[in-house]
């Protein structure tokens, strides 16, 4: 197993640059911890609420790095035969019929059973080979031979007995199979682990891992997040719409916008024409920004304080 | 570095984080990464090894600052009371040190006036510590108190009480009691320079004073949270006094969560048992001994089910707040919970539980079912309420103190929920000695249990708890 050498990720201040290149704005304890995983080789389970970027941040490491991105989706149910590996079972009976059929060459000149049976072991056994072996994520990612972003994406969604199956990979990076034996990495990939603290992540796997949480950016931050991503709204606006967000996480929201929600606004904004938020516009759009019924009420209600206050800061400045 | 690195580990443990030998190793890692040069990246990236969870990094963070505070000790001619302030703003002191050096060499020159008639105080003036403090030499003085401080085992403090005993002990170490004799020595003479000698041991004395406060922060502060916990969790909860009750809120959610993590992980039986080698073979006969279908023995699957009962009346007014605040955590965990609240007559308080906060929902559930106790009555709502539901996957789980005032305890009704539940389980808040005195009814109510225990602080109530979800599962 040996490691890839990535001049990308050469020190934190390179990384930031990196990542702007490719529209992921990032904070520097983001970039420390890309960092630190690519320097420890550790993997990194990322949480925070929805839609503040962790899979992106997998994403634009894979671009960034130019390597394979390998995405594996966690849910209910998920067990090692998709996420690991599996047999190719049809193959394996189409090899055992033509292994019939040679049978009688194979055997030629055995007599009785036991000399058979002898004879029989002599040949390699391909039955449980890698060429019979469907790789699946996981495996994949052990196979890539310039190295690969694996993602494990809302590992909290798994039960918690594919956890544990995590382990091996997660502190060794290899993968145990009874009837081969260990798969070590080719080269180590980098892992991301990305959860939404629907449920407590067992402190073995935390124990493995460096621990990144995402909260929502500051003003600034998510202003520049907008700016690359949708460069086209102009700078008064993108000031009012990054601040109305900012207020409206303030307040009691079954869920609370997150940059992805802010993102799309300022593109629906922006396909309307607007360069100035009022009241009416903002209550037109505001299921961009909230997804639930209730929540839109309270926003609805608060919305005359909500923009006043903004726009009295804005006198004041 | 490394063993100041470990040393903060220690601080961490003591501030609840749990940090294992493996995690201290990747902490090592990342200091030889980052480097120290950047204060903030080493922060981060330590908090990314150490710190697991988002409650977690404030915690450490608070710590960092407090372990790694590079603040020197200041020795400027400030007057003593200011010095809180200049710590913090360490740039205005380094000004108001280049204002008074004018004044310092006067002072300085005070005392070797002094000092040629008084050879005690002249020998004095040439130790490394008055030299530092003559020439306010503010590193080499911070050196000198950590120096101090390692020697006397202040990292060793537990107690508030110790801050004097240790402050005391870093002075000598230091070399202060040489200031001392020559104080004394000076008032006797009745010299002018005394003011100024004075003056500088004060302005010592201030600053170890606060280093002690400062390690006393970091090292003891989590010890004794610990050591509080501890206590409360062992003190009858009748005795608890008000102002540790929103500590002990605090205790039971932790007590619930440490709980919960043990116990919610379900453990997912497999359908399919293992094979049923009779039935296979019998079913097989018609099919002159073929066995084409195979039978496997079912994996019962228990759902587990909990009625909870708990007395609000005045004779357990202090615990039942305990009682329904466990309750309340209770409902958290476990899926099927029913509870119930008592004193005169009886209800079901599920809906208060899932529908309000903690403190809202027991508010509600004593204004509505206070009042004074009648187990009799209580037991017959119980089993309008719910005694169809009860069956042998049924734990029954009753909160009282079994005085009944002298009414009839009506045990008939408690047999028949005994002979139909999996099992019913008293909890008691009197001790044991006290069962069966006055007007209690516990002795009679207990042959009609599966399993009777005093429980009247929190390491009982989380002992029987744990067995309770354990024989549930």
């Amino acid at each position: 197993m040996h490691t890839q050498h990535f001049p990308q990720l050469e020190s934190v201040e390179l990384i930031e640059q990196g990542f702007e290149a490719f529209g992921y704005i990032c904070s520097r304890k983001i970039a420390t911890a890309v960092f630190l995983a690519f320097q420890l080789r550790k993997p990194v389970l990322i949480e925070g609420p929805p839609g503040v970027g962790k899979t992106e941040l997998a994403k634009t490491i894979a671009q960034l790095l130019d390597t394979p991105l390998i995405r594996l989706q966690c849910y209910e149910g998920l067990d090692e035969a998709k996420a690991l590996y599996e047999w190719k079972y049809g193959k394996q009976l189409l090899y055992t019929q033509v292994l019939k059929e040679k049978l009688g060459d194979l055997l030629q000149g055995a007599i009785g059973l036991a000399e058979s049976v002898e004879k029989l072991h002599q040949f390699g056994d391909i039955f449980y080979s890698e060429e019979f072996l469907e790789p699946r994520p996981l495996l994949k990612a052990m196979q890539q031979d310039k190295g690969a972003i694996l993602l494990i994406d809302e590992v909290d969604k798994s039960d918690y007995e594919f956890e544990s199956l995590l382990l091996e990979i997660l502190s060794d990076y290899q993968i145990s199979i009874p009837e081969i034996g260990t798969v070590k990495a080719r080269t180590t990939p980098m892992v991301f682990l990305t959860s939404n603290n629907t449920r407590d992540i067992s402190d073995a796997l935390k124990r493995r891992c460096l621990h990144l949480y995402i909260p929502f950016p500051t003003v600034e931050l998510e202003e520049r997040i907008i700016r690359t991503r949708v460069p086209n709204v102009t700078e008064a606006l993108r000031h009012q719409l990054v601040e109305f967000v900012h207020s409206l996480r303030q307040l009691d929201l079954k869920k609370a916008p997150a940059i992805s929600e802010t993102i799309d606004w300022a593109r629906s904004l922006l396909l309307l024409h607007a360069d100035q938020l009022d009241a009416e516009l903002v209550r037109s759009t505001l299921n961009v920004l909230l997804k639930y019924e209730e929540d839109i009420e309270t926003a609805d209600s608060e919305l005359r304080s909500l923009l006043s206050t903004r726009s009295s800061d804005k006198r004041t400045t | 570095m490394q063993s100041n690195l470990v040393d903060f580990i220690q601080v961490l443990r003591s501030h609840d984080i749990r940090v294992s030998p493996a995690e201290t190793l990747d902490a090592i890692g990342v200091t030889t990464t980052l480097g120290y040069s950047d204060r903030n990246l080493l922060r981060d990236g330590l908090a990314m090894t150490l710190a697991k969870t988002p409650a977690e990094e404030v915690i450490f963070l608070d710590c960092f600052d407090r372990f790694f505070q590079q603040d020197l000790a200041n020795f400027s001619s400030e007057e003593v009371p200011n010095k809180q302030d200049e710590s913090k703003d360490a740039d205005q002191a380094d000004n108001a040190a280049v204002q008074s050096e004018n004044f310092f060499t006067s002072q300085i020159s005070t005392l070797e006036m002094a000092a040629k008639s008084d050879p005690s105080l002249k020998s004095l003036l040439h130790t490394p510590l008055m030299e530092n403090l003559l020439n306010n030499n503010r590193p080499e003085l911070t050196l000198a108190i950590n120096a101090a401080a390692q020697s006397v085992d202040l990292q060793k403090i537990q107690m508030f009480t110790q801050k004097g005993q240790f402050t005391r002990r870093i002075l000598d170490a230091m070399g202060e009691e040489q200031i001392r004799n020559a104080v004394i020595a000076l008032e006797r003479a009745e010299n002018p320079a005394l003011a100024v000698l004075q003056r500088f041991r004060d302005i010592l004395r201030q600053q170890v004073r606060d280093y002690v406060e400062r390690e006393y922060l970091l090292h003891a502060e989590g010890k004794n949270q610990q050591f509080m916990d501890d206590i409360l969790s062992k003190t009858r909860l009748n005795n608890l006094e008000h102002i540790y009750l929103h500590k002990v809120h605090e205790l039971i959610r932790k007590m619930a969560k440490k709980l919960a993590s043990r116990h919610a992980h379900k453990r997912r039986h497999l359908k399919r048992g293992q094979l049923n080698m009779a039935k296979t073979l019998r079913k097989g006969i018609p099919n002159d001994g073929v066995m084409f279908n195979t039978y496997w023995r079912q994996v019962k699957k228990e759902k587990p089910q909990i009625l909870a009962v708990c007395d609000v009346s005045g004779s357990v007014a202090a615990y039942s707040k305990f009682l329904l605040l466990f309750l309340y955590s209770l409902q958290d965990i476990l899926p099927k919970v029913r509870s119930f609240a008592f004193s005169s007559h009886l209800g079901e308080v599920s809906t208060y539980f899932d529908d309000y906060p903690v403190e809202k929902a027991i508010e509600l559930v004593n204004w509505k079912y206070g009042g004074a106790t009648d187990y009799g009555n209580s037991l017959m709502d119980l089993s309008k309420l719910a005694l169809d539901d009860i069956n042998s996957n049924t734990t029954v789980i009753i909160l009282g103190d079994a005085r009944n005032n002298n009414g009839d305890p009506k045990l008939d009704i408690l047999q028949s929920i005994f002979q139909r539940a999996r099992q019913v389980i008293w909890l008691n808040p009197e001790s044991r000695r006290a069962w069966g005195s006055g007007d209690s009814e516990m002795l009679r109510y207990q042959s009609a249990c599966h399993f009777s225990a005093e429980c009247n602080n929190l390491k009982q109530l989380e002992r029987i708890v744990d067995q309770l979800l354990k024989s549930t599962r």
